[in-house]
C-alpha cells in the first residue's frame, strides 16, 4: 500500500510540518492587513486550513471506508478509524475559530448560515463513528458496520450543506454576514495557501502516527485477549 | 418475483406480531400524544404563532415517534434469537431490507394516520382542504426517516447501548428530509401555489431515492455472520 513504511511517512510528514507551518504563521503574520477586518481577518489564516482539513478528512474516511468494504484489509480499517478521530479535532478547531473571528465581524460567535451548520453537522457524525466504534466489541464487525456508517453519513454532509442552503438563502437574506472580499490580493493568498498545505501535512504526520498507535492497541488487545484464553484453559 | 414474495413475507410477519402483540403501536401513539401534549406545556401559542411554528412541530413530533419506534426494528428478531434464522435464510439481503423496511413505514405511517388529525383538531389549524397533499408530503417524509431507521437499526441492535447510539447516529442524517417535510408542510398549511414549495418535495424525493440506493446497498454489509 505504501512506498515506504508508516514510520518513514511519518518522520516526512512531521519534518515538513516542523519547516511549512511556521513559515506560513511568519507569512500570515506578516501579510498586509486586512482593509475592512483589521487584525482580526488573520484568523483566516488558522480557520480556513482547519476547515479544509476537516472536509479533506471527511473524504479520506468515505475513501477509507470505501477501500475497506471492498478490499476487506485490515490496514483500510485503521486509516479509517485514525481519519474520523484526527477529523473531528480539526472540525472543532474550525468551529472554534471561526466563532472568535465572527464575534468581532459578524457580530455574534454562531449563526445558522449553510456552512456552519453543515460543519456542525459533520462534527455530529464523526463523533457517532467514533461512539458506534467503542460500543463494539468484535473488531471485523466493528469495522463493517464503521465504514456502512462511514459512508452513508459522508453522502449526507453535502446534501445537508444543499438543502440549508437552500433554505437559508429562500427565506433570507444574509444579514449578518457580509460577503467576504472578492478575490484576495496574492500577499494574503500566498501564505493561506502555505498555511493550508501545512495542516495538510500536519494532518497526515498525526494520520499515520495514529495509525500505528491503533495498531499497537489492536495487538495489544489481541495478545490480551490470547492470554486470558490461556488463563481460562 | 420471488424476491417480492421473500420481502412480503418478512413485513407480514412484522404485522402480524404487531397486529397480535400491538406493543410499538401503543408505545408510539400515546409517545406521540405526550409529545403533543409537552408542547402544549412548554410553548403557550397563540393564534399567529400556531401558523408558523405547527410545521416544525408536527415533524419534531413524527421524528421522535418514529425513532421511538425504529430503534426497535431488530428487536424482536434479536431477543427471539432469530438474527441467524433471516441470515441464513434463502433470500436475497436486499428483500430482508424491503420487507423491514414496509413494516416499519407501516408502523410509523398507522400512527401518522390517526396523530396527524388530532396534530390538526388540537392546534385548530385549517387544513381540511388540503389533507391530501399534506399525507404526501408525510409519506414522503416518512419514507426517508424509514429508510435510515431501517438501515442504522439493523446495525445498533447488535451493539451495546443502543438506546443512545441509535438516535445518535440517525438524528444528524435525518436532517435534510425534515428541512424539506417542514418547509413543504408549512407551504401546504398556508395554502401557497404547489409551484412556491415544489423544490422542497423535489428535496425529499431526490432524498429518498439517495437513501434507497444507499440504504439497500450498506445494508448488504450489515448481515454477514
Amino acid at each position: 500500500m505504501f512506498l515506504f513504511k508508516l514510520p518513514t511517512w511519518q518522520r516526512i510528514m512531521g519534518w515538513g510540518t516542523v519547516v511549512l507551518l511556521p513559515t506560513g504563521l511568519f507569512l500570515a503574520l506578516t501579510a498586509p492587513p486586512d482593509a475592512f477586518q483589521g487584525p482580526a481577518a488573520r484568523i483566516m489564516y488558522v480557520h480556513v486550513p482547519s476547515a479544509w482539513t476537516a472536509m479533506f478528512a471527511g473524504v479520506v474516511l468515505f475513501f477509507n471506508s470505501v477501500m475497506y468494504l471492498w478490499r476487506r484489509h485490515k490496514s483500510w480499517d485503521t486509516a479509517a478509524h485514525a481519519t474520523a478521530g484526527i477529523g473531528a479535532v480539526f472540525t472543532v478547531l474550525a468551529l472554534l475559530g471561526g466563532s472568535i473571528w465572527g464575534k468581532p465581524i459578524w457580530g455574534v460567535w454562531w449563526t445558522w448560515d449553510a456552512r456552519l451548520t453543515a460543519t456542525a453537522v459533520l462534527l455530529m457524525i464523526y463523533v457517532g463513528y467514533l461512539m458506534l466504534r467503542a460500543f463494539l466489541d468484535d473488531p471485523e464487525k466493528e469495522a463493517r458496520f464503521a465504514a456502512v456508517v462511514a459512508i452513508v453519513g459522508m453522502i449526507d454532509v453535502p446534501i445537508i450543506h444543499f438543502s440549508v442552503k437552500w433554505w437559508r438563502t429562500l427565506h433570507q437574506a444574509p444579514s449578518v454576514m457580509k460577503p467576504d472580499v472578492p478575490s484576495m490580493p496574492f500577499e494574503m493568498l500566498f501564505p493561506l495557501l502555505v498555511m493550508t498545505v501545512a495542516f495538510t501535512v500536519f494532518f497526515h504526520y498525526l494520520l499515520f502516527l495514529r495509525m500505528q498507535l491503533l495498531q499497537k492497541e489492536k495487538l495489544i488487545e489481541a495478545q490480551r485477549q490470547a492470554v486470558l484464553r490461556e488463563v481460562q484453559l | 418475483m420471488r424476491f417480492f414474495r421473500a420481502a412480503y413475507a418478512v413485513a407480514w410477519k412484522d404485522v402480524l406480531l404487531e397486529l397480535r402483540r400491538k406493543e410499538t403501536f401503543t408505545a408510539m401513539f400515546f409517545f406521540s400524544l405526550l409529545v403533543l401534549l409537552m408542547f402544549n406545556f412548554t410553548l403557550s401559542l397563540d393564534r399567529t404563532q400556531v401558523l408558523s411554528l405547527a410545521p416544525g412541530l408536527l415533524w419534531l413530533a413524527i421524528t421522535f415517534t418514529g425513532v421511538l419506534g425504529l430503534g426497535k426494528g431488530f428487536l424482536a428478531e434479536r431477543e427471539n434469537e432469530c438474527m441467524d434464522g433471516l441470515i441464513l435464510s434463502p433470500v436475497p439481503r436486499g428483500a430482508i431490507f424491503l420487507g423491514k423496511l414496509a413494516g416499519n413505514f407501516l408502523f410509523i405511517f398507522a400512527v401518522e394516520a390517526v396523530t396527524l388529525p388530532l396534530f390538526v383538531v388540537l392546534f385548530n389549524l385549517d387544513v381540511w382542504g388540503r389533507i391530501g397533499l399534506l399525507l404526501f408530503v408525510v409519506i414522503l417524509g416518512t419514507a426517508g426517516l424509514s429508510l435510515l431507521g431501517t438501515l442504522l437499526s439493523a446495525m445498533t441492535v447488535q451493539v451495546r447501548a443502543r438506546e443512545v447510539m441509535f438516535p445518535l447516529l440517525i438524528l444528524p442524517l435525518v436532517i435534510p428530509v425534515l428541512i424539506g417535510a417542514v418547509q413543504a408542510t408549512a407551504g401546504v398549511m398556508r395554502g401557497d401555489g404547489w409551484a412556491e414549495y415544489a423544490h422542497w418535495i423535489r428535496l425529499l424525493v431526490a432524498f429518498d431515492v439517495v437513501f434507497s440506493v444507499a440504504s439497500f446497498w450498506g445494508f448488504s454489509f450489515l448481515l454477514e455472520d
